[in-house]
């Protein structure tokens, strides 16, 4: 080993030695990490192979570590014999059992040829891993410890055998090893030179040239460098020392229990060490989650739904989602992803494709700091809804981290129309992103998480999450809410089908009427169409009409709610009944709110400057005084409204997009079942919106106004899509606004802030000073500007899409609302400008 | 490790004199164990040669005098690990199945391995330092100087220096397995090269 040799490896070892202790240290209070920078044997404690209780001395981790090294050897010795075929004289006298054709799988020739495909199988694999780390991974050395392991685990365990993917496991795992040895060779030159100084830390680089000729010194006798360097330790006072160095130095001493076998901190017994390690790993060490249970195929004798365990995982998995976000949840299943599409591969190498590997390090740390043991709940527990995965802390604490990388894609992922691109956003994570951030979310969750599989009603503490995660509050608020015993509606199912049956009749009468007065509607057989011509047809007129036309749909709501109550989850069926009730009890008044916000926005973008910003002002403040009036649950409810707008709209563009016929029913269906708000909600949105397309471009097509709707549409949708993900992911932001907020209103902002940033937004503003409103305008342009850009580019799909519908549309008339609509665009793209510069 | 598995196989005489390998051996030739395969030919017809082909791809065919392809050579030698194998059908080889003639065979060829066929009798000698095999006919197909014929292939594992010939024969309806060890000395490697 040459400084030259040595060097390039340092600088990698070193940055991933230190920002773990850094993030660690923040993130995590653990009160056993004793080793929190000697990440090989902190995760060995972890997972169970060294003694964890902080009492233990050096001397038994050294012992416990000869122990496992011990038990490897013998392992080794026993099944990797090498040459595996035992020849001449020592061969068994029963050549028809023992030659290399024979069909006996326990023959000398079988198991030999066994082994030698598995080490195809592993060796194709291994050849492959980490390529961007290939100068520690592909080196020969390395590809021996990491084939021999794998081949000896596989052995060991024929029941699960080789599996794609268990290499990535094992490598890291290798991996952090190689990094502790590479810290101990570091801070033994560091002490060996400075040892006669007060040691400090930076002194490393300035004595370059005598490294030079120490280095040969320690390659060239190790062992003496450690009996002088140990010798050196006992003359001065350990305790002189960092405590950090001093384990070091204890931990890496030959001398010490068990002799050299007990070295913690050992080249040498690297391949021992991972061995253990990835043992531990897999088969959880008596823990909830043993790894190689996901890979394999069929259930396991401990799971009750009778599914392989990791697919039973991925439903974990999203039935978490559905608890902290259900929009998303709502939406990732009406694109038909399922969760284990993504989240097998998640699982499988413990996000080990996702992350970069110093990334996957620190995300390991936690994963393994986590207890692994199972939760002491009852047996009898409501077994029916608690997971398996979700039984221990550590498991809970894996899904967490799933759950909030969805999170992370949040705004993404509700953009996508189609499962292909939501799997191809899922599965192409980004590489930079807040691990700190993505961490301290999985943390929140985690308890939320093991709080919903033991299945207790309500999360008692969801409180201490107020603050980090505000879609955990509302979550948990409406829950609240929901075991008060005021929920006196009568759920009538027997005339459930009736009223979805006159729903669906009604829609197809309304196709039909429609088809008269709209001859340019190009796309009537399209679900969407019917919606908007049933809406507009129903709310067009005034407000008036509105409220004669609210009890029908508050009864066709009440009944799908009971569709959907038999559906979802006990806990989202009680947070849509306090949805669904608040709005049955203030429901003009909501409805008013919904309208005049609806007027408002929509004023400010068809107005001129002037008019715009007294109108808009005069509009939004009145909103928002209404809307702060009532009490929380209905703000929250018009949250739940937003979100579920959300999530039904990019129903309706997946299935706008299939552009089938037989769709129109079948989406009929499925909206009121995903959003029972929408049939009463979207209208005031749409008759809003169209009255304003009207005014301010009093000659356009009807085409146009379509075309309206749909921007319009695409527009909520993608605000609202974008400002949930700001709203996870700027909740610095949102707690400015809080604050700055009165405590009467705080619950507004908090729910609010989770779905509609803007609206937050134009709260504060509503009660803070000039310079507010000012802000908030110019941000409310910003974000015109933004959703002009992605109607834009919907509209350019789009015009793709009709051009394949030919045989149904007349192109011309289509063609010129397009050009209008676009026309249209610019006049908004213009306002907005003038908006912003305001 | 580096273990090479050859099988030598010869004298089927498909579709003449036998219909088709008997089934125990089709079911032992597994494709992915065995990395060469040498035949001392009369195979005779392509379909024979396509069979083998699956069971390895990497195949040294010579012809017997009853094949049909004309494009396999008369005699060929080849190097496997540190071994030099030699191979011929034989029927030019008089008299057939001569011991002395085939050592001379070897020599002349210098090969530390001489694999012939065409006598159908499974004979192995080690002579002179080198190794004389015939696998006999893997069909058990009649030849003219012998009608009662066990079917029989030979197979040999090569590691290093070291040759084991295992010898698979079918007598009454059971495979008879039986082995034959071969150490070449380094000494006649050194004469050879």
């Amino acid at each position: 080993m040459s400084l030259a040799q040595s060097e390039p490896t340092l600088p990698e070892s070193s940055s991933v030695v230190t920002s773990p202790s850094t993030s660690v240290s923040e993130i995590s209070v653990g009160e056993n990490r004793r080793f929190a920078d000697l990440r090989g044997v902190q995760w060995r404690i972890d997972l169970g192979i060294l003694p964890s209780s902080s009492t233990s001395s050096i001397d038994d981790l050294r012992r416990v570590t000869a122990d496992f090294r011990r038990r490897y050897a013998a392992l080794r010795r026993h099944l990797l014999v090498d040459p595996p075929v035992p020849k001449g004289e020592r061969n068994s006298p029963d050549l028809v059992m023992d030659n290399p054709l024979s069909q006996n799988p326990d023959s000398m020739w079988g198991r030999f040829f066994r082994n030698a495909e598995l080490e195809r199988m592993v060796d194709r694999d291994l050849s492959r891993l980490y390529p961007e780390h290939g100068s520690y991974f592909q080196t020969p050395g390395c590809q021996g410890m990491l084939r021999r392991i794998l081949l000896l685990w596989c052995l060991r365990h024929p029941e699960y055998g080789y599996r794609q993917g268990m290499h990535e496991l094992l490598a890291p795992l290798l991996y952090v090893l190689h990094v502790d040895v590479e810290r101990l060779s570091q801070v033994r030159m560091l002490y060996e030179d400075h040892f006669t100084d007060k040691f400090d830390g930076f002194s490393f680089h300035e004595s370059d040239l005598t490294y030079n000729f120490d280095l040969k010194k320690f390659s060239d006798s190790m062992e003496d460098e450690i009996d002088s360097h140990n010798s050196s330790v006992k003359v001065s006072s350990l305790d002189e020392l960092d405590p950090k160095i001093k384990a070091i130095v204890l931990l890496s001493d030959a001398y010490g229990a068990e002799g050299e076998l007990g070295v913690v901190l050992s080249e040498k017994f690297m391949e021992h060490d991972a061995y253990s390690m990835f043992d531990a790993l897999m088969n959880g060490a008596s823990g909830a989650i043993a790894m190689a249970e996901f890979f394999s195929p069929a259930a396991l004798g401990g799971s009750h739904t009778g599914l392989p365990p990791v697919i039973e995982a991925s439903s974990a998995l999203y039935s978490l989602l559905s608890i902290v976000d259900s929009s998303l949840h709502t939406h990732l299943v009406e694109l038909g992803v399922e969760p284990q599409y993504f989240a097998l591969r998640w699982l499988r190498v413990l996000f080990g494709r996702e992350f970069a590997l110093e990334d996957l390090l620190i995300i390991w740390d936690e994963i393994f700091a986590s207890d692994n043991s199972y939760l002491n709940r009852s047996a009898d527990n409501d077994i029916g809804t608690s997971f398996g995965v979700l039984s221990s802390p550590r498991g809970a604490f894996i899904s967490s981290i799933a759950v909030s990388m969805i999170l992370y894609l949040r705004s993404s992922v509700l953009a996508t129309e189609n499962a292909t691109s939501c799997l191809q956003r899922l599965l192409n994570f980004p590489p930079d992103i807040n691990l700190k951030k993505l961490i301290g979310k999985a943390k929140s969750l985690q308890s939320l998480a093991l709080d919903a599989n033991n299945s207790s009603p309500l999360p008692t503490h969801t409180g201490a999450y107020n603050q980090s995660k505000s879609m955990a509050v509302r979550g948990h608020s409406l829950s609240s809410d929901s075991t008060s015993p005021r929920t006196p509606l009568s759920l009538v199912p027997e005339s459930y089908w009736e009223e979805k049956w006159r729903v669906l009749h009604k829609a197809e009468e309304l196709k039909q009427g429609s088809l008269e007065k709209q001859v340019s509607n190009s796309k009537k057989g399209w679900s969407e169409r019917i919606r908007f011509t049933l809406s507009r047809s129903e709310s067009a007129p005034s407000p008036s009409k509105v409220n004669s036309r609210k009890k029908d749909p508050k009864s066709v709501r009440r009944s799908l709610l009971e569709d959907l109550s038999q559906q979802l989850g006990s806990e989202e069926d009680t947070e849509i009944i306090v949805c669904n009730e608040d709005l049955g009890q203030n429901h003009p008044s909501s409805v008013e709110v919904e309208v005049d916000v609806q007027d408002g926005d929509g004023r400010n973008f068809t107005c001129t400057v002037e008019e715009r910003h007294l109108s808009g002002n005069a509009g939004s403040e009145e909103n928002f005084s209404i809307f702060s009036d009532p009490p929380s649950p209905s703000s929250g409810v018009n949250d739940e409204e937003n979100e579920s707008e959300s999530g039904s709209v990019v129903s309706n563009l997946s299935i706008d997009e299939n552009d089938v016929e037989p769709n129109t029913v079948e989406s009929c269906r499925t909206n009121p079942e995903v959003s029972p708000l929408l049939v009463s909600d979207f209208p005031d949105d749409i008759s809003s919106k169209c009255g304003q397309n009207d005014d301010s471009l009093g000659k356009t097509a009807t085409g146009l106004k379509e075309r309206k709707l749909l921007s319009g549409k695409f527009q909520w949708f993608w605000k609202f899509g974008r400002n949930g993900g700001e709203g996870t992911s700027e909740k610095g932001a949102s707690e400015a606004t809080k604050a700055s907020n009165g405590g009467s209103n705080q619950n507004n902002t908090e729910s609010s802030s989770t779905a509609d940033g803007l609206n937050s937004t134009v709260i504060s503003k509503g009660d803070a000073v000039d310079q507010n409103v000012m802000i908030a305008l110019r941000n409310l342009g910003q974000s015109m500007l933004e959703n002009v850009q992605v109607i834009e580019s919907v509209f350019q799909q789009d015009c793709g899409q009709v051009g394949s519908l030919e045989s149904f549309s007349k192109n011309v008339l289509v063609g010129r609302g397009q050009v209008t609509a676009m026309a249209a665009l610019k006049e908004l793209r213009k306002i907005s400008n003038l908006l912003s510069e305001m | 490790m580096v273990l090479v598995l050859v099988l030598a196989l010869g004298d089927l005489h498909i579709p003449h004199r036998a219909p088709d390998l008997p089934a125990k051996f089709k079911s032992m030739l597994v494709p992915g164990k065995i990395q060469h395969i040498i035949c001392t030919g009369n195979l005779c017809i392509k379909d024979v040669h396509d069979y083998l082909k699956i069971v390895c791809p990497d195949m040294h065919i010579i012809r017997g005098e009853y094949d049909e392809e004309t494009r396999y050579p008369e005699i060929k030698t080849l190097t496997i690990g540190q071994f030099k194998i030699g191979v011929c059908h034989g029927h030019q080889i008089i008299p057939w199945g001569d011991l002395d003639s085939l050592a001379m065979l070897r020599r002349q060829l210098d090969v530390d391995i001489l694999v012939t066929g065409h006598t159908h009798q499974f004979t192995a000698y080690k002579h002179e330092g080198g190794v004389v095999i015939n696998p006999g006919s893997a069909t058990g197909a009649y030849s003219s100087i012998a009608y009662d014929v066990n079917p029989s292939f030979v197979l040999m594992d090569i590691d290093g220096l070291r040759v084991v010939v295992y010898v698979y024969e079918l007598i009454d309806g059971e495979v008879k397995v039986d082995k034959i060890d071969f150490k070449k000395t380094t000494a006649v490697t050194h004469s050879a090269y």
